[in-house]
């Protein structure tokens, strides 16, 4: 077993190097050649993962001009904004963050709904533009039912949408004035309305890991509980351990949350099974929230552990 | 096919009908000409000129609009000629007696009624000016005087300032239109309260509005038509998120006008009203406009055009559009316009809909690119400064300028060169309104040295301004407020009575709850005058309490200022 822990989404899709290698060149033909084959849900990951670049503003301010229906550069744009204001606000809980942080943070998010308003205006049916709208009216604090609206209109235009289905769940939280009531209601919901053997069983397992962490006590006692355990075994079934799961866009975020919620259980077995089909691959979310922060050693220590109850079994 | 001709220097609109024949005579006068210290002269003289006509059997009316006044009834010819005839003559020698008996009728009238969507929109577009003043009460009618009647009748209801139209066959024999010489009066200019555009403001909950001023012009009729038909859907039919979902359209002025958008919302679901009707304004904009809206909008306008045209009800917009400075235009022409309107001129026409706009919501609609329209003053005047009673945070500034309330977070400035109007009671309260709308308000007694304060803007209150107002219910006029605990801070006489109380009441109570004391253990020893020991002590001991209510009561005033809170 190696050591190595691969956290960067190029890792998993390679489309991904690719597409920031053309954003680098400021080549948007070249961008869109990895864009355009393909499908909805990985265009919005890539897009995602691209739009973390430094100074992406004016490049893709000149794309859009040039061309406002080409709502890929539009999203693009969007989600760079809004990263740009995120970095300001950093990604400490609210009382943490000072009132300049906030006003800035505000002040980019508005940038980023006015280039989206106008791209939705233009082709609403592109998922891109949603899932930047749903990041952005979280940061803005726009209300639970505009929010709503913006989940509908991307489910409409594309169902079970995990990137949009990842900003919807942290709204539901109750850290963003949700209510763990609605969260779980609408994890379970989602799941089921999703084909067997899709990664929406991912929702389910973050929607308790997220449950689990607010709690003061700290200790694996909530997602060891009775009911707790049976619905992440459940969602297991329905997503990872069913034979239809693939190695669709979104698979390693599903595979790293279950091993993070198995291995806090305990179940040692489940969790080195999530680690085999994982092999060096790994994401931030949600092991930066063990330990000292560092998923990656998060990542590698729980593995090793995994690891050690196969080898005794 | 309409006919244009003149009786008595009335330019006069006829037209054939298939129903009753009717009439209307209308003069270019209404709200948006009324500065705000005359608030109500032009229907309070619509009131008076229809006075006269009584209690007749046929069907009339008048109202009274923004721009135009006008006087309508349906019936046989010879009642039509009685009715103009006298209005006429009325609007020649109002019935003054009626004066004070109308004002009570329209302060009843105005009790009555509820405000429109409107008029908060024109209140933040325009401030306390012209178009912005039908946001008002009629505020203006305590003041107004006869001659203020003689003057406005003299101005505005003129042969040339009126236009008659007739649904009818032929102008009826007998009609006078017996009015006074003048000028045509063109409709005020529009002027803006909002620095720019798009702006937004907070409004009630329950309600989102959106109103725009683009140029007149077919496109622009049909554009409106089609954002209802896409709220409709996207906020009714397929959300369900409101149930009044619908637009309107008015003109203003000769060629503008403003297009309003209305949703209805419950108050949790507000944010994605306001969300789905920016969407909707963002869709047109950007030019997505579905040419089988603009089909059916154009079927549909040019169905209710022949229809009109039919029963004659195309007079009045014409009528009025003739008062306005535009030519008289015929079925044929209008339906032939409204064919020629393309899905890219509705465009254009929402382009620049969306840059005038203005957003009322329960909620922030700055995140759509609307500003926060100004709902403060940006500086205070210098001069005087007055201090509230009991209140550390706030001070009134009176100078030479203007007035200046000025709060922790909230400034309000009325300049009097700017001021349109002081509302003043004779209890010395006072109500500046600035043209911007914004409102300052002096209640001598909530001030230190009130009294001095409203002498000097008496002083200052340029002519014409001031309403006096009927004395005020004792309940109405403020008080200071009563603390409410260790809020506030005591002033020095509070500080001075506190003590002196203290010093009173101290002594008082040592004594005579030391002798209560020592007559009630005297009780247990002494049991000769048992009667007479008893209810000294007993006084004793009454006094003793009302020292304790008074030390209380010293204390509490000598450390915040005011009487000890109520109990409720």
């Amino acid at each position: 077993m190696s050591d190595t822990v691969l956290l960067d989404a190029a890792a998993a899709y390679p489309e991904v190097a690719a597409v920031r290698r053309a954003l680098r060149a400021r080549d948007w033909s070249a961008v869109r050649a990895v864009l355009d084959p393909a499908s909805p849900v990985g265009r919005s990951i890539l897009i995602r993962a691209a739009a973390d670049g430094d100074s992406l503003e004016d490049f893709l301010r000149s794309v859009v001009s040039s061309d406002p229906d080409d709502t890929m550069a539009v999203a693009m744009l969007g989600m760079h904004l809004i990263n740009v204001g995120w970095k300001i606000r950093s990604g400490y809980r609210a009382q943490y963050v000072s009132g300049g942080q906030f006003a800035a943070f505000h002040d980019w998010l508005r940038k980023a709904e006015i280039v989206l308003l106008d791209g939705v205006a233009r082709r609403p049916s592109d998922p891109a533009l949603w899932v930047a709208r749903l990041t952005s009216a979280r940061g803005l604090e726009l209300g639970l039912s505009e929010t709503r609206r913006r989940y509908q209109k991307l489910a409409a235009a594309d169902p079970h949408h995990l990137p949009g289905q990842n900003q919807y769940l942290q709204r539901l939280c109750p850290k963003w004035s949700g209510s763990w009531e609605l969260l779980h209601t609408w994890c379970r919901a989602e799941m089921l309305a999703a084909p067997p053997g899709a990664v929406q069983g991912v929702l389910v397992v973050d929607g308790h890991i997220e449950h689990w962490l607010e709690l003061e006590s700290g200790g694996p006692a909530y997602l060891r509980s009775r009911p707790v355990r049976q619905e992440i075994e459940e969602a297991a079934q329905r997503s990872v351990s069913h034979p239809d799961f693939g190695r669709d866009w979104g698979w390693v975020q599903a595979a790293s949350s279950f091993a993070m919620a198995f291995s806090l259980i305990g179940d040692k077995a489940a969790a080195a099974a999530m680690f085999r089909m994982l092999g060096d691959l790994g994401t931030e979310i949600p092991w930066q929230y063990l330990g000292d922060g560092n998923a990656a050693n998060q990542i590698r220590d729980y593995r090793r552990r995994a690891a050690r109850h196969g080898k005794a079994a | 096919m309409i006919k244009q001709l003149e009786v008595a220097g009335v330019p006069v609109l006829l037209a054939p009908t298939t129903g009753p024949a009717h009439a209307g005579l209308a003069f270019r006068v209404g709200f948006a000409d009324e500065p705000l210290a005359k608030r109500g002269i032009t229907h309070l003289i619509e009131h008076l000129a229809l006075h006269s006509v009584g209690v007749a059997d046929y069907h009339y009316n008048g109202a009274t609009g923004v721009e135009f006044t006008r006087f309508h009834m349906q019936g046989a010819e010879a009642d039509v000629v009685t009715f103009l005839n006298g209005v006429c003559a009325a609007l020649r020698d109002l019935p003054m007696r009626r004066l004070e008996v109308e004002k009570e009728v329209l302060a009843a009238e105005s009790h009555g009624r509820s405000a429109a969507v409107a008029e908060p929109m024109s209140l933040w577009r325009y401030g306390a000016r012209d178009y912005g003043t039908i946001a008002y009460p009629e505020w203006g009618l305590p003041a107004i005087t006869e001659d203020d009647l003689r003057a406005w009748v003299a101005r505005y209801f003129t042969r040339e300032n009126a236009v008659l139209w007739v649904a009818g066959d032929e102008v009826p024999a007998g009609l006078e239109l017996d009015l006074p010489p003048g000028a045509r009066q063109p409709a005020p200019a529009p002027s803006s309260a909002l620095p720019v555009t798009p702006a937004c403001f907070a409004g009630d909950s329950g309600l989102v509005v959106w109103d725009a001023v683009v140029p007149r012009s077919p496109a622009a009729y049909v554009y409106a038509d089609v954002l209802e038909r896409m709220l409709f859907r996207e906020l009714r039919q397929e959300s369900g998120l409101s149930y009044t979902a619908q637009t309107d359209y008015q003109p203003v002025g000769r060629d503008r006008v403003t297009i309003l958008a209305m949703a209805d919302a419950m108050p949790e679901k507000s944010g994605a009203v306001l969300g789905g009707m920016v969407d909707v304004l963002a869709t047109l904009r950007a030019g997505r406009v579905d040419p089988a809206d603009v089909t059916a909008v154009v079927n549909k306008q040019v169905e209710a055009l022949r229809l009109a045209e039919e029963v004659g009800a195309r007079l009045p917009g014409q009528a009025l559009g003739l008062l306005a400075g535009r030519p008289v235009q015929d079925a044929g022409e209008q339906i032939a316009a409204l064919h020629t309107v393309t899905a890219a001129e509705v465009a254009e026409v929402a382009a620049e809909a969306w840059r005038t706009g203005l957003m009322m919501s329960p909620g922030r609609a700055d995140w759509a690119g609307f500003a926060l329209a100004p709902q403060t003053s940006e500086r205070a005047v210098t001069g005087t400064e007055f201090r509230y009673l009991g209140d550390s945070t706030s001070r009134l500034m009176v100078g030479p300028e203007g007035v200046s309330v000025v709060e922790e977070e909230n400034l309000a400035t009325v300049r009097y060169d700017e001021c349109v109007l002081v509302r003043a009671w004779p209890d010395g309260g006072r109500q500046l309104v600035g043209a911007d709308g914004i409102v300052v308000r002096v209640e001598p007694t909530l001030l230190k040295g009130g009294p001095a304060a409203v002498g000097r803007i008496d002083a200052a209150i340029p002519p014409g301004l001031r309403v006096d107002e009927p004395a005020r219910n004792p309940g109405q006029i403020p008080k200071p407020r009563a603390k409410a605990g260790p809020a506030g801070t005591a002033s020095h006489s509070d500080k001075v009575a506190g003590i002196m109380g203290l010093i009173l009441w101290w002594p008082v109570t040592l004594v005579f709850g030391g002798l209560g004391a020592l007559l009630f253990l005297s009780l247990l020893t002494d049991t000769e005058d048992l009667a007479y020991t008893l209810s000294v002590a007993v006084l004793c001991a009454l006094v003793t309490a009302l020292g304790v209510v008074g030390i209380r009561r010293s204390h509490h005033r000598m450390r915040y200022g005011a009487r000890p809170p109520k109990r409720r």
